[in-house]
């Protein structure tokens, strides 16, 4: 017990300590006025580069939702068909469209005689016309022998051109591969107002294409929502109930402390070293099929489950022990306390992991390379077994690819990647605000 | 009886030696009609022994107030009472713990049971993150105690009755229970405990995060429950252990140092460490 009639260690207040403490003060304010100057400018660099990002893709890639089509007057002659009279649908879909369409650009543009100005002039329409003039037909057999008007897909490099407004001043155009001719006649065809821009629906229907006209996301787009479906399902409660195990019910022991060491490590591993794995286990070992979603779902999980388990972990090492105390106090199982007290707590929070983590297995190219999702995919993967590309890898794909219009078809597909993003995150945010309580 | 004491902050030396020298808890320790009994029982979490050697009887109708200055171990004892150490991985109970003559810590006793039969009030209200009505209806319906809604009504409405707190929650039953204030929040977990029909209640520190006003209306319902249940209450104010308990029994440093009716506790402490402690000359 202290003597309180000892005076010399009493703590007596300095006398000039409010002068030393003003001093001071005007520091601290400084040091702090400074440290908000870095944070705001940090934000507004960064805000600045995402402008300029998103802006660079919306202007690339928004021509890339509208296309142009093309009026031409096809004669449905029977004979260039190579149909009869009253054929059936069967041999109305293989009858020769091609020939027709050639026949009624040669008509438009009769100056074209020479073998080489011909191939121009058929360059100028899409190679999918034929198809759009067998469907007018067979939705219409009777027109057989008539003279119909169709609207048909410009070329790409025609559209290019007239989405850019080159045709209505020809003498400045650059950057074409038309020659001169073609861009003659395509003007002309503007003139006669036998162009029209419209919403580009093939970009949605369609699968990848060697013409970029007709080339669309939608095999890309399923083979993403496939792939991340599988990631979903196999990733999410594999994680959860390792974190809840690790987190509630494992002993705190040497194999433990090893096991949460591994996990740390796993989510450092790169990418590729998993598809590496995939290729060697799923597809070499248990012959699972090759650019298949479900080897791509599989592989990613492998990838995500670190992220989530870990974020998971975290989410139920914040809620209060005390509720844990007061659901056991009641006499609830551990199993019962965790349901129904902690999980629910936790939830938003696990949910943030499992974002970050399916946002990033969204993103990732490099192990799908390596178990065959870089395919060309004609066709649209209706399940998880048929072979399947996605979206970061269709990007890939154009991005190397030759032909200029996939230029914005890139930029089209980043959008789409990005928007599929933005609605992941939205599902999310409602989730969380679904189970989120207030504490 | 481990005489060695390597923590020893507070106290005179004449103090310490009369700690250094406690080998029998002053007082009688045991009651006519127990209900909980507990016979030289030891605590260790890890290598630290939190409790020496402390017998102690709980008994029915009746309010025993454990006090003692912080690190004592009182409420290490009190968790004891319900096996809520048991999840804390380090910690090592020896000695004979029993409810009603049932040992605690035999294997044919479950802890889930136990705790639905010795209920816990904490030191933190702390409502689940659901509405008024199912923190209460909580434990009747993971235990299975109601068969319908009504009878969980009843269950419900009567537990709110019992905490005082049902005239002030009525019309708000679906409103969540963290929205109450905090005396509420208190006389909620306690409404949680009771509908439970628990035979012992473990009380920690109820009163210490609540307002003078808030704790009277308490200490009032603790004496209230006497009628029906048995009650342990941890608590740091001597004035409410005067107010509250019927016995006392003063902790210190690990070892129980004295027991008593309440009255001569305080009015007449034998043990000179508990002497100091209620004269307020340390802890």
């Amino acid at each position: 017990m202290t003597n309180p009639t000892d005076d010399s260690k009493q703590v007596a207040p300095r006398k000039d300590s409010t002068s030393i403490v003003k001093r001071t003060l005007a520091r601290r304010y400084a040091a702090e006025k400074r440290f908000r100057f870095y944070g705001a400018t940090a934000i507004a660099i960064s805000l600045l580069f995402l402008v300029i990002l998103l802006g660079s893709i919306l202007v690339k890639g928004l021509p890339a939702f509208t296309e142009t089509q093309m009026l031409i007057d096809v004669t449905l002659d029977a004979k260039t068909l190579g149909v009869e009279e009253g054929a059936s649908e069967q041999e109305l879909r293989s009858a020769n469209y091609n020939a027709l369409i050639k026949k009624s650009l040669r008509e438009m543009f009769p100056e074209a005689t020479k073998r080489k100005q011909k191939k121009e002039l058929y360059k100028l329409v899409s190679t999918s016309a034929e198809y759009q003039v067998r469907d007018s037909l067979i939705a219409n057999p009777s027109q057989i022998g008539q003279t119909i008007k169709v609207w048909v897909l410009a070329d790409d490099e025609l559209s290019a051109l007239y989405k850019t407004g080159g045709l209505t001043d020809i003498a400045n155009v650059t950057h074409t591969r038309l020659s001169e001719q073609q861009i003659t006649w395509a003007s002309s065809l503007n003139e006669q107002s036998r162009l029209k821009k419209q919403f580009n629906a093939t970009f949605f229907k369609n699968g990848d294409s060697r013409e970029p006209e007709q080339a669309g996301i939608r095999a890309a787009l399923m083979g993403s929502i496939l792939t991340l479906l599988i990631t979903f399902l196999l990733s999410f409660p594999i994680a959860v109930a390792t974190a809840i195990y690790l987190e509630e019910f494992a002993p705190k022991n040497r194999w433990t402390d090893l096991i949460e060491v591994n996990i740390n490590n796993l989510a450092a591993v790169p990418s590729i070293v998993f598809g590496l794995l995939g290729l060697a286990v799923f597809i070499n070992f248990f012959e699972l099929p090759r650019s298949a979603p479900v080897v791509g779902g599989i592989v990613l999980s492998l990838m995500t489950l670190p992220t989530i388990i870990i974020t998971s972990r975290a989410a139920l090492k914040a809620v209060p022990p005390s509720i844990r105390e007061a659901g056991r106090g009641l006499g609830a199982s551990q199993l019962q306390v965790v349901t129904h007290h902690v999980l629910p707590l936790a939830m938003p929070g696990i949910l943030t992991g499992t974002i970050i983590g399916l946002a990033q297995a969204l993103g990732e190219t490099a192990p799908l390379l390596m178990i065959g999702m870089v395919a060309f995919i004609v066709d649209i993967p209706t399940s998880v077994t048929d072979a399947a590309t996605v979206l970061p890898v269709q990007v890939f794909l154009w991005a190397d690819s030759p032909e200029r219009a996939f230029l914005e078809k890139t930029s089209a597909a980043i959008l789409v990647l990005l928007v599929f993003l933005i609605v992941m995150n939205a599902a999310a945010v409602f989730l969380r605000k679904h189970f989120e309580r207030r504490w | 009886m481990n005489t060695q004491t390597t923590t020893s902050g507070s106290g005179t030396s004449a103090a310490s030696d009369a700690f250094d020298q406690l080998k029998e808890t002053v007082g009688d320790v045991t009651v006519t009609d127990p209900k909980m009994c507990a016979r030289n029982v030891d605590v260790f979490y890890g290598d630290n022994q939190a409790i020496y050697d402390v017998s102690l009887d709980i008994g029915n109708n009746e309010v025993i107030a454990m006090i003692g200055p912080s690190g004592c171990g009182k409420s290490t004892f009190l968790r004891c009472l319900n096996r809520m150490n048991d999840s804390i991985p380090s910690c090592r109970v020896s000695g004979d713990m029993s409810l009603d003559g049932e040992d605690l810590y035999s294997t044919s006793l479950d802890p889930v049971l136990l705790r639905a039969r010795v209920g816990m009030v904490f030191q933190k209200p702390n409502p689940f993150a659901k509405s008024i009505y199912d923190n209460v209806a909580y434990g009747p319906r993971i235990h299975g105690l109601a068969s319908n809604r009504a009878e969980l009504d009843d269950i419900v409405i009567s537990s709110l009755q019992k905490a005082g707190l049902h005239e002030e929650v009525h019309d708000r039953l679906d409103a969540p229970g963290t929205s109450l204030s905090g005396g509420q929040q208190q006389r909620l977990c306690i409404a949680r405990t009771i509908a439970v029909s628990p035979e012992v209640i473990l009380m920690d520190e109820p009163c210490s995060a609540l307002d003078p006003i808030a704790t009277a209306r308490i200490e009032e319902l603790i004496d209230e429950l006497r009628q029906n249940y048995a009650i342990a209450i941890v608590t740091h104010s001597m004035q409410q252990a005067a107010r509250v308990s019927q016995r006392t029994a003063y902790f210190h440093l690990g070892k129980l140092v004295e027991v008593g009716s309440t009255n001569n506790i305080f009015t007449n402490p034998q043990h000179e460490l508990t002497e100091n402690y209620i004269t307020g000359r340390f802890g």
